[in-house]
């Protein structure tokens, strides 16, 4: 043991490890072990209770075959989505207008990041409170206006549900990518913007051809970090509408919730949370290739 | 090509003035170098002769016209910075094509004169490289590249060569140099480097705490400093600079002996504080005993850098440099004589910072 620690290098690996150890155990009781369980189980029958038994691919062929609340779910998923893009492209024309030197551009950078170390389910209350069509402030400003002559129920509303759970994702995240983006157009050194003054280019120019190439690791950060929220938004969802009305905002993190804890379905439960997860990790990856494997990157210097 | 004018610019941050009110006008083709210490309003004066900044009062004219209110892409000037300022998503080729986009210039005209410029600065091999493939130096030419390719009125550098290590730093002065030569197009040369000031500028502008203190021709700042600022900034190692006082008849009381300066200027009679400078190389060391010799020291520190030698010799309190041939081998600790080169030697007025000489 003490020639072991003789080497200076094993005495530090040692170090290293001593570390790392506790932070991985839990990370194997909690991460890994439950997602190979998960794995194995998408292959069996099983209820609480019971012996596992091997199932081969009879979930994967009940979700794809027989199940449209899973392809409803998957739909609305891939609906819900979109609200990415908007809010990033949001959080760019704010993270642009607050990096001007405008007086009190700190307040509003606060005010505009300020939802989201909100806590979801916080938000998820007030957003539904502000929908409401009796109370709600919503439909108190749009009769107010004049713009509608009859109150809206929004969250029970077909038309108007997804969007409006959408609207309050969006608000949620929208600070956070603004901040995400102000750092990438703070690492763009002022100089450039000179030299490409002095080149001749405007504004528009400035911005298609060196604000926005620049920008393009912190751009694509943003888009996994919205992949991921709209795979895992179920607080916001459970919070505001439970996935309803019928299933029109159910998501399919919602619907794997509803599967497993209403109708102790672990067994399928888990055979669509691989499927979410191989969907999300190739999402995942997609983005990151686009990004040229650099998302989130801030540095350009060299 | 074009002549350069600044007529009482005056730059201001909110109640700080950084520049006050300066005059300064630069010949067509000339090389001209705006030289001092950080914080002396140099590059503030570069900057706004670029548009970059605003001026808070007088004018500036590039040629006959005045651009005060003229956007920077307008004004026909070309910029290269100290971190070179090369956009790093861009190609070597199309960094340097990059200012000729927005200026309606045909694609294959584009081409050829980015092909022309990059072959006189070697550039070629590298025009699809990224700008974090290069090293310094070629960084640096592709930022010279950038604002050759444009023809531009004037070039204006913005300490250049600041970020290089000193061997490449004195060959990109000789290529600045040589570009110049060729291209002969008025440029405006900003450093705090008081050798690429002597070695490039046609005339040199010594600017210090937002004034300008002396335009003169290299030499002429060199021999004859307009004042103490200049004389202490100038030279390296610089100028001795001792406290004297006039003792009214054509000589002077430095580092408490007595210096007849009659040969070359009349010290004032009347009694105020003076002070008289030396540059190193016109002090000569000799043996304690050797005659006439004015100044009595001791050598505290021998400095062998080669082609001379650099000697600090201590003068009751005074500290003063002598720069001496190397066949001569002073003696840590030894006391020494030192003769001033009285024809090469400056007084200046203490309180005003004036030459009187």
């Amino acid at each position: 043991m003490t020639r072991l620690f003789r080497l200076k290098r094993n005495r530090e690996l040692a170090f290293v490890w001593a570390l790392l150890i506790p932070a991985l155990i839990i990370y194997l009781f909690y991460r890994v072990i439950p997602l190979l369980w998960n794995v194995v189980l998408s292959f069996s029958f099983w209820a609480p209770g019971k012996p596992l038994e091997f199932a081969g691919l009879y979930h994967y062929e009940e979700m794809v075959f027989f199940d449209d609340g899973f392809w409803i779910a998957l739909k609305n998923t891939g609906v819900f989505m979109l609200a990415t893009p908007v809010a990033i492209s949001l959080a760019l024309a704010l993270a642009l207008l607050v990096d001007q030197k405008i007086r009190g551009r700190n307040i509003y950078r606060t005010l505009i990041f300020l939802p989201y170390p909100m806590m979801v389910v916080a938000v998820g209350i007030v957003w539904r409170w502000l929908y409401n069509d009796s109370v709600g402030l919503i439909n108190y400003g749009l009769r107010t206006f004049g713009i509608i002559s009859e109150p809206i129920a929004f969250l029970e509303s077909y038309r108007f549900a997804m969007i409006s759970v959408m609207a309050a994702a969006i608000w949620q995240i929208v600070g956070f990518f603004m901040i995400i983006i102000l750092t990438g157009l703070q690492n763009i050194p002022p100089h450039l913007h000179e030299a490409a003054l002095i080149d001749g280019a405007r504004a528009h120019h400035r911005f298609w051809r060196i604000t926005l190439p620049l920008l393009r690791p912190s751009l694509f950060l943003c888009v996994i970090l919205g992949v991921i929220a709209s795979f895992t938004s179920f607080d916001l969802i459970y919070t505001m509408t439970g996935g309803g009305p019928g299933r029109e905002t159910e998501l399919l993190i919602t619907y794997i919730y509803k599967a497993s804890f209403t109708l102790s379905q672990f067994d399928y439960a888990a055979a669509m949370t691989v499927v979410m997860f191989a969907l999300f990790l190739t999402l995942a990856t997609i983005a990151n290739r686009l990004s040229g494997g650099d998302a989130g990157k801030v540095d350009i210097t060299d | 090509m074009a002549t350069v004018e600044f007529r009482n610019l005056v730059k201001r941050y909110g109640s700080v003035e950084v520049v006050h009110g300066i005059n300064l006008s630069i010949n067509d083709g000339e090389f001209l170098v705006l030289v001092g210490p950080s914080g002396c309003g140099k590059s503030t004066s570069l900057r706004m002769l670029a548009g970059l900044e605003d001026v808070t009062a007088g004018e500036i004219l590039i040629g006959e016209a005045e651009v005060n209110e003229v956007e920077p892409r307008d004004r026909d000037i070309a910029m290269v910075f100290q971190d070179y300022a090369l956009y790093p998503h861009m190609s070597v080729y199309d960094n340097m094509a990059f200012s000729l986009l927005y200026r309606k210039t045909p694609k294959a005209e584009i081409r050829e004169r980015v092909m022309e410029t990059a072959e006189i600065l070697g550039l070629t091999p590298l025009l699809d490289r990224r700008p974090k493939q290069l090293s310094g130096g070629q960084r640096q030419r592709v930022a010279m590249g950038r604002a050759i390719v444009r023809k531009p009125q004037v070039f204006l550098f913005d300490e250049p060569l600041s970020n290089l290590d000193a061997k490449l730093r004195a060959s990109m002065r000789l290529e600045i140099k040589k570009l110049h030569r060729s291209l002969g197009v008025t440029t405006v040369y900003v450093t705090h480097d008081q050798i690429e000031a002597m070695t490039l500028a046609d005339r040199v502008v010594v600017m210090n705490g937002g004034n300008i203190d002396q335009i003169g021709s290299p030499e002429e700042v060199y021999h004859a400093p307009r004042t103490l600022f200049v004389a202490g900034f100038i030279g390296s190692p610089t100028m001795n600079l001792l406290p004297a006082r006039s003792n009214g008849n054509s000589t002077l009381s430095v580092a408490g002996q007595t210096l007849n300066v009659a040969s070359r200027f009349t010290p004032p009679d009347e009694d105020r504080d003076l002070v008289f400078g030396i540059r190193p190389e016109d002090i000569t060391l000799s043996a304690e005993d050797a005659s006439g010799s004015e100044i009595e020291g001791l050598i505290d520190v021998v400095e062998a850098l080669g082609p001379d030698t650099l000697v600090f010799v201590n003068v009751g309190e005074q500290h003063l440099i002598a720069r001496v041939n190397p066949d001569i081998h002073p003696v840590t600790g030894q006391p020494v004589r030192l003769n001033f080169n009285i024809e090469k030697s400056h007084l200046f007025d203490a309180r005003s910072g004036e030459a009187l000489s």
